[in-house]
């Protein structure tokens, strides 16, 4: 069962309203759809009401009979909203409100313009939070700014205390009152360049602040595209003879000049065709993520990438080895494998030392909290024990999702004896039924481990990990 | 015979109206602009009021006060601080480290000369 299929628990519940919704728009009675899917009316209630889990061929004819693409009852973007709007119920200043987790496929599924309005809300309420957050930390600990204010105090200080000598003091002999006088004109200039230093660094710290939506729309866009861009692959085929260079590193700087110089039109194209990628910040985060896309297409080129990829049953240090790459590298690209049966789903995620999730793709049915930082029994925590080792871990989550991870860290930093190591870690996610197909299946011997995806949405109370508000109280 | 002050500032346009200002007020100055100097001078010297920058080169204001309260010979020596950084905190530093008056930039010429009169005649904050 592919990834996306296994947090079936909530999802089912958007399944039940949707069917519910879509029969009332066309004025069918549940004994009508029953019988053109072939079923018992009885039974078709209890699918609406989130009773019965459906899937398959069932849920394909019911497809059929309300006249939908099975996507459209069982979608990436409503799936994206639930997890958002699951998290948002469970936002300490909502949490007096006893959101009900169980209620909001429901929602998404009979008003799914408000659900959308209301993670829109729950977003940019959360990005000006940060906004502020950024700005009150900017003003109590910029370094710039503490010297800036102190410069500006003295400068102010000095032509103070001049001009009141020159007004209270009216026997100041006339050499020493020409002094004060070039005092205040000295220090009124220096003022003023202080002045507009201050007013230069402020307009230029408004412009790089992160914003959240657009990471939405990036998202979207990938999602919709199931993370695989034909186009781009067409075109970075022919520039991987171009790499001569023999070491990851090169091989990946020279890639990503090929990319920029060789691909920017196609990628400018692609993103002025994408309704998805509404605002120009989006688009040039879009532009960065399919630059980065393109670097891997570069790299590894799809064609012998699947074919390495199948013989080495996904091993990630074969093919980083195979491709002269670094592990990072073939980690994102196999999230960009064309969707087939036979493949392998994999989502990708890094993390800095500091456990904050640096960059996430292509992670459907695993909810990745936004708001919040991850379980701590994730291997993508441990792994920086154990540097350099690919270490995996069987995780159980308590919808009953089972997914593999698969975790290495890696020095970034200088290397060289006495110097700091800066470890990032790079990890892959698949389901564990499609872990079968890699050489990181785990046979029963494999210990599972219990994880949640946030202590915030975690329902495990007697967890000793445990450190957020409980969930369920 | 007039009171000795020595001022420990950096920025010459403030030592120019400072100085200006306390020999009008009748006050012997000498000034310093760098830490370590300001520091032998004041151990030396033994001024009857100590005018003490809080960003100065070398060492800064704070250092100099905790290094004259460990000296036996110094320890009353009467500080005022005179500093650009005029948040609580900083009062509480100068006044922690042994200052007797704190005065913030920008400052009123008359408050400084005041302050520094009533330090002169033993008074304390």
């Amino acid at each position: 069962m592919p990834a996306r299929q296994a947090e079936s628990q909530p999802l089912q519940s958007i399944l039940g309203a949707r069917i519910r919704q879509r029969r009332r728009e066309l004025g069918l009675s549940q004994a009508e759809l029953a019988r053109r899917v072939g079923i018992s009316a009885s039974y078709l209630n209890l699918i609406e009401w989130n009773k019965r889990q459906i899937a398959g061929t069932r849920l394909r004819h019911i497809a059929e009979a309300l006249d939908l693409e099975l996507g459209e009852l069982d979608g990436a973007a409503e799936r994206r909203l639930l997890e958002t709007l699951t998290e948002v119920g469970h936002l300490p200043e909502l949490a007096a409100l006893g959101l009900e987790d169980e209620r909001i496929g429901e929602l998404i599924g009979r008003f799914p313009g408000w659900a959308r309005g209301l993670a829109a809300v729950a977003r940019s309420q959360q990005e000006a939070t940060a906004r502020a957050q950024m700005l009150s930390d900017r003003l109590s600990n910029d370094p710039f700014l503490g010297e800036t204010v102190h410069r500006m105090l003295t400068r102010i200080a000095a032509i103070r205390s001049a001009a009141e000598i020159l007004t209270e003091y009216p026997d100041v002999p006339a050499d020493r009152r020409e002094r004060f006088h070039l005092i205040v004109h000295e220090e009124s200039r220096a003022l003023s360049d202080v002045g507009e230093a201050l007013a230069a660094y402020l307009d230029k710290a408004e412009a790089p602040t992160r914003t959240l939506t657009p990471v939405d729309e990036v998202e979207a866009l990938f999602d919709a595209r199931g993370h695989h861009f034909a186009e781009i692959e067409a075109a970075a085929a022919p520039l991987t003879g171009l790499l001569v260079e023999p070491q990851p590193v090169s091989r990946h700087a020279k890639a990503r000049t090929l990319a920029e110089t060789q691909l920017g039109d196609t990628i400018d194209e692609l993103i002025a065709a994408q309704p998805e990628i509404e605002t120009a910040a989006a688009g040039a985060r879009a532009r960065r993520a399919l630059a980065d896309y393109a670097v891997g297409a570069i790299l590894m080129p799809l064609a012998r990438f699947v074919d390495l990829a199948r013989a080495s049953r996904y091993d990630l240090e074969a093919l980083a080895a195979g491709f002269a790459v670094d592990v990072a590298a073939v980690c994102r690209r196999l999230t960009n494998l064309p969707r087939a049966p036979e493949t392998p789903r994999f989502g990708y995620l890094r993390a800095n030392a500091a456990g904050t999730i640096i960059e996430m793709l292509g992670l459907e049915g695993l909810a990745i909290p936004r708001y919040a930082a991850a379980c701590p029994l994730w291997v993508l925590y441990r792994a920086q024990q154990s540097p350099e080792a690919v270490i995996r871990q069987r995780a159980l989550f308590p919808s009953g999702a089972r997914f593999v991870f698969v975790a290495r860290a890696r020095n970034t930093g200088p290397t060289g004896f006495g110097k700091p190591r800066h470890y990032l870690t790079d990890m892959i996610t698949m389901s564990e039924a499609d872990a079968q197909r890699t050489v990181y299946a785990a046979d029963a011997a494999v210990p599972v481990e219990e994880v949640g995806p946030s202590c915030r949405l975690c329902p495990r109370r007697s967890c000793p990990h445990r450190v957020d508000d409980p969930l369920t109280a | 015979m007039a009171k000795r002050v020595l001022i420990a500032e950096d920025e010459p346009n403030i030592v120019e109206s400072l100085t200006f200002l306390l020999e009008r007020a009748g006050f012997d100055v000498t000034v310093e602009t760098d830490g370590k100097q300001a520091l032998r001078a004041a151990l030396e010297g033994l001024p009857d009021v100590l005018v003490l920058d809080v960003m100065l080169p070398e060492l800064d204001g704070y250092e100099i006060l905790r290094r004259l309260r460990a000296d036996p010979k110094a320890s009353g020596l009467p500080v005022l601080i005179l500093t650009a950084k005029g948040q609580r905190e900083d009062r509480e530093t100068a006044l922690d480290s042994g200052a007797d008056l704190f005065i913030t930039k920008p400052f009123a010429n008359a408050e400084v000369v005041a302050a520094v009169e009533k330090l002169a005649a033993g008074g304390r904050a």
